[in-house]
């Protein structure tokens, strides 16, 4: 029973390493088949997974205090879930999309292998083990990032290598502190470390906690170390920049979540100085984000940097505290990942049918691919947070718990940058859309005529924007949820 | 201090010549000059080991006519450690005088910094 | 059992005694003697770890006929045995994996010569790690030196010669301090035993005696083992003297030799001054501050550095500076720490020079970086080899090298005074390291239209294998620490 946790972990890792030992295919519809398959079995494994297993299973002991454990709790499932979703929908459309690129096999072989990691890194039941997943999720992902091997890849890869590992090792000082004091080391709601404890070290653990909160936001692309993020998602071939847009980044996420939540406790952390810097940080980055987004011509490129923004709004959620917000930032997870995933695919699209990558190359795009516009154009709208749309939901949330805080200034100052950085995020996503659909009259748009995607494209992008609406027409349950798990978290001890 | 000094003036000999020894070697950049520092260094440490083997007025540990009375003789380890030490000195000077054999026929020069230009400007 | 008892004293012998019948063989021959000789050490080692860490005792082998004080032993508990299982391990894989080059880069009629100095040096590795008696181990030390230096000038060339020549300039140095560090722990305790020593030692310290000449002493002697284990200030021997050495002899060097050296170090801090001695001298915070000051350069110099083998060598100093720095801590949980980074350097170690050179195969033995650009393609089995020793090195959970820095940290955050600055520099250097092994792991997996020729795994199968127990040897460390850990501390406290 238990042990579907770990096949659904290594089913698509040893996959992955027998497609990468194996001799090159014959046609290129057999890989296809392998990876199809691979896909799929491993979606059905991690769903039984998700919705059926209870236990936690220890796989083996590091040293006789840490074990490697995977557990599933609900932040786990939440993760996971939004995983094998967006996985095999971009695995699909990348069996189109690779066509035109070299070395498709070395591709599906890391795409699946980073699958069973993301996988493992959410069923994750302990700090030794996510730390585990968390360093391999940075190193295999690395081949994604660097799969052109043009120079340019390569030095994106180096800096995005750089970056994390530089995140990861001030993570792991953390991690050796709460080994030490914790009294455990699995996730436990309100903390593992004894309030007695805490208040001795006071000065010690804010440091600590500091650290940590930078060394994950790294891979949240939160400021100060946000500089690799706009350099390595773009120079993916598409699918590719997609899934670390949209998912891998969201492991700091689910790092910070664990950190602050369910290790270090939100008591301790409230009201401090750490509380204050981490907002300001993601206020300011959600800022620059917004803006750095809205003046830079190529398509790809803005929309790495719309991910540094959106994900402080998740980071900003968790900062400030309060089971509202934090509800919201959680919903925002899998709005922003729906979304950015669907927008980087519609920019593969792009680049895949018209070789277009600058903005103003792209006017009148909309006359050759409506339906590819029209996915666009939705999920557009809801990440900038217009009903009836995920977006709207998690950003109402976000700030009606900010405004319920009560911390000074930042209370209102929240939803203020909130709400300026919507405003930048329709002034660098829609007009694509309007410049798409309405070219001018003079505008000769005859080039795109009939370039409209495949199906085998087309279907990720239309299933993405449909989950956009339907999460936004229907978000109770998943609000419910989320709150009930919110309100644990802070309230206990 | 100073009657410390005088008192146990072989130990002081025996330090100092081990640090000229020690500087020679380290410092010198005459391969021959630096094996003799290493000699000094070696011989330093024998005359402080058979000093503090001697005991006034006691004869070499060889037994002769019987006499098994442990008073009349010197401490016979510290004289066993120098010889294992000359031993040892020995087969190391050997080896460094067979270096700097090979690297005079190559090199022409016993000047060891010398050598390491030449090798860096050859080299790269 | 009882026969166990003989097995230490019978490995040193077979070791010292293959090497005289090697000096009559051809090469062929005296290679295959060297790989039954360190085999069958290994598998004494084995049998001797097997009863030690049964019983949980130590056992004293007395040589010759004259007992205690005056005599010469042996002694031996858990973590010696073990110890030298490990070298015979690593010696017979870093030989198996070099093969191809000293067939190549010695002169036929010489290769004989080789085996005797590999023989001597496991001999003396064994004395090291097994015996009782200071001079002994002076005399030894010695032998390692001379057996170490003809490992290194073997090559013949210009190079070669003058980094030999610096090796044992700075070796000699170093046991020369550590001989008059000798005889003046000699002449205040009057014996050369180290159980007997230290009794005394301990009658010292609690009288009050000596403490300037106890002090000094202990300085000596650990600044004379720090120089010839290339601890950072004294490590400007070390990047010549691995880097133009015959592979095997690079490997054996940096894994074996420095290590070799340090576990006499740490026997000698815990069987002749005394553990709690030695942390209340002032000298433990120099090795600290050397340690953590190498940790730092070495990985800046590795950065620095254009040619492959030497970054290695570069990166092993900062590795040993990552040994002293857990000997810095001054607590029992540090030199476990130190004592798991021993193995477990000596593993990543071997591996990077073993699979480096396959690397500069592929590349017609051009070490320069831009020369390997691609070469994890032309030689696969290296590649890979190469990246498991980088990701080690760079401490990434499952290999070795994450745990030895995790029980570092542990140690440290042990320690009001020393944790800060302790994983301050952890962090700075393992942000250094992965600075250059992934700059060279990148490096060698950038594809380019090459014109070196590939080579295939069939082509050297003993080689793919090798690299293959490393790696595994590796994982073995990395996934299964909690019994190694275990087997050290009961070893040191055997020891004590």
């Amino acid at each position: 029973m238990e042990h579907m946790l770990l096949l659904s972990v290594f089913f698509p890792i040893l996959a992955g390493i027998v497609l990468l030992l194996k001799k090159e295919y014959q046609t290129r519809d057999r890989l296809l088949v392998f990876v199809g398959a691979a896909l799929v079995i491993t979606g059905a494994l991690a769903c039984y997974a998700i919705f059926a297993v209870k236990d936690g299973v220890t796989l083996f002991y590091l040293t006789k205090t840490l074990p490697i454990y995977f557990k599933l709790d609900l932040m786990g499932r939440y993760f996971s879930l939004i995983v094998t979703i967006v996985w095999i929908l971009a695995g699909f459309f990348s069996f189109t999309y690779m066509k035109h690129e070299r070395n498709e096999k070395r591709y599906f072989g890391f795409y699946l292998i980073v699958f069973g990691v993301l996988l493992g890194l959410d069923f994750a039941g302990n700090l030794i083990t996510m730390y585990l997943f968390y360093e391999l999720m940075t190193l295999l992902s690395m081949p994604l990032v660097l799969h052109t091997q043009t120079r340019e890849s390569i030095m994106a890869g180096l800096r995005y290598l750089f970056f994390s590992f530089a995140g990861a090792y001030m993570a792991l000082a953390g991690v050796y502190f709460i080994c030490r004091f914790g009294t455990t080391i699995e996730f436990t709601a309100g903390g593992v470390i004894e309030a007695a404890v805490l208040q001795e070290n006071r000065t010690l653990f804010l440091i600590v906690t500091m650290l940590m909160l930078i060394g994950f936001g790294v891979k949240a692309g939160m400021f100060p170390l946000h500089a690799w993020l706009p350099t390595a998602h773009p120079v993916a071939p598409g699918p590719a920049s997609a899934v670390l847009s949209g998912i891998i980044v969201k492991a700091g996420v689910l790092a910070l979540v664990r950190v602050v939540y369910q290790l270090i406790g939100v008591e301790f952390l409230r009201g401090s100085w750490v509380q204050t810097v981490w907002m300001t940080l993601t206020l300011v980055t959600i800022f620059m984000g917004s803006l750095l987004a809205f003046r830079e011509p190529v398509l790809k490129k803005r929309l790495a940097y719309s991910t540094v923004s959106q994900l402080s709004y998740i980071l900003f959620g968790l900062s400030v505290m309060q089971p509202e917000a934090m509800t919201g930032a959680l919903l925002h997870v899998s709005a922003h990942a729906f979304i950015k995933v669907a927008l980087f695919l519609c920019a593969a699209a792009m680049i895949y049918q018209t070789g277009c990558t600058r903005v103003e190359e792209l006017k009148g795009i909309g006359k050759g691919m409506p339906v590819m516009l029209w996915c666009y154009t939705i999920v557009s709208l809801g990440l900038i947070g217009i009903p009836p749309t995920s977006g709207f939901i998690s950003k109402w949330s976000l700030a009606v718990g900010s405004l319920a805080s009560n911390i000074p200034v930042f209370s209102w100052l929240g939803p203020v940058v909130l709400l300026v950085s919507a405003l930048l995020t329709a002034g660098y996503l829609l007009p694509l859309t309007m410049q798409g659909f309405f070219p001018g009259e003079e505008y000769d748009a005859s080039r795109f005529a009939g370039k409209e995607p495949s199906y085998g494209m087309l279907i990720p992008l239309l299933a993405f924007a449909a989950l956009t609406v339907l999460i936004g027409l229907v978000p109770n349950g998943l609000t419910n949820q989320l709150f009930t798990f919110a309100a644990q978290v802070m309230q206990s001890i | 201090m100073g009657e410390h000094l005088l008192a146990n003036y072989a130990e002081v000999v025996a330090v100092a010549l081990f640090g000229i020894g020690f500087t020679n070697l380290l410092l010198q950049k005459n391969m021959i000059k630096k094996i003799i520092g290493l000699n000094i260094m070696d011989t330093a440490v024998y005359l402080f080991l058979a000093e503090k083997g001697y005991i006034d007025g006691h004869i070499a540990p060889i037994v002769v006519d019987g006499n098994l009375n442990p008073e009349t003789y010197i401490n016979p380890v510290p004289s066993g450690l120098v010889l294992t030490g000359i031993v040892v000195s020995v087969s190391v000077t050997a080896l460094m005088l067979s270096l700097t054999i090979r690297l005079y026929r190559r090199y022409h020069t016993l000047d060891l910094d010398e050598i390491t230009m030449r090798l860096k400007k050859e080299g790269l | 059992m009882e026969i166990i008892r003989n097995f230490p004293c019978l490995s040193i012998l077979l070791a010292m005694f293959s090497a005289i019948i090697s000096s009559a063989l051809k090469g062929k021959g005296a290679r295959r003697l060297n790989t039954f000789v360190v085999s069958a050490v290994g598998a004494l080692s084995a049998c001797t770890l097997y009863l030690t860490y049964t019983t949980g005792e130590s056992y004293v082998y007395v040589m010759g006929h004259f007992p205690a004080p005056f005599g010469n032993e042996i002694r031996f508990g858990s973590l010696e045995a073990g110890m030298a299982l490990f070298f015979c391990v690593i010696m017979l894989f870093s030989l198996n994996g070099g093969r191809d080059k000293i067939r190549l880069e010695i002169d036929p009629g010489k290769e004989n010569l080789y085996y005797i100095m590999v023989d001597l040096l496991l001999s003396s590795l064994l004395v090291l790690v097994y015996t009782n008696d200071l001079f002994t181990a002076y005399v030894f030390v010695e032998i390692n030196t001379i057996a170490a230096c003809g490992l290194i000038m073997i090559m013949e060339s210009g190079r070669a010669i003058e980094a030999a020549t610096r090796y044992m300039i700075m070796s000699l140095l170093g046991s020369g301090l550590f001989l008059i560090g000798l005889c003046m722990l000699y002449d205040m305790t009057g014996h050369l035993l180290m159980s007997y020593i230290q009794a005394s030692v301990r009658d010292i310290a609690a009288e009050g005696l000596y403490v300037i000449p106890l002090l000094v002493t202990i300085a000596l002697i650990v600044v004379g083992l720090a120089i010839k284990s290339a601890l950072f200030p004294f490590h400007a021997w070390l990047p010549d003297a691995y880097g133009y050495s015959t592979v095997s002899s690079a490997a054996m060097l940096s894994s074996l030799v420095s290590k070799g050296y340090i576990f006499l170090l740490i026997k000698i801090i815990y069987r002749v001054i005394g553990f709690d001695i030695f942390v209340q001298s002032r000298i433990i915070n120099v090795l600290f501050v050397f340690g953590l000051a190498g940790m730092i350069m070495g990985s800046t110099s590795a950065i620095r550095e254009n040619d492959i083998r030497r970054m290695i060598s570069y990166s092993s100093v900062a590795q040993i500076g990552y040994i002293y720095m857990g000997f810095g801590l001054g607590s029992s949980v540090g030199m476990v720490a130190s004592v798991f980074h021993i193995l477990s350097h000596a593993a990543t170690k071997s591996l990077l020079f073993v699979s480096g050179v396959g690397l500069t195969d592929v590349a017609d033995d051009n070490k320069q970086f831009i020369e390997l650009t691609g070469a994890a393609y032309r030689n696969v089995c290296a590649g890979l080899a190469f990246t498991v020793g980088s990701l080690s090195m760079v401490g990434i959970p499952l290999f070795s090298g994450f745990i030895s820095k995790l029980l570092f940290s542990q140690a440290a955050v042990q320690s009001q005074m020393k944790m800060l600055p302790a994983l301050i520099v952890l962090a700075i250097s393992t942000i250094l390291n992965t600075i250059y092994f992934m700059k060279t792991v990148i490096r060698i997996y950038t594809p380019i239209r090459s014109k070196y020729a590939s080579v295939s795994i069939k082509e050297n199968p003993l080689y793919a294998f090798t690299l293959l127990c490393f790696i595994v040897l590796n994982i073995v460390l990395g996934m299964c620490s909690q019994p190694i850990t275990d087997w050290i501390t009961q070893g040191l406290s055997v020891f004590a």
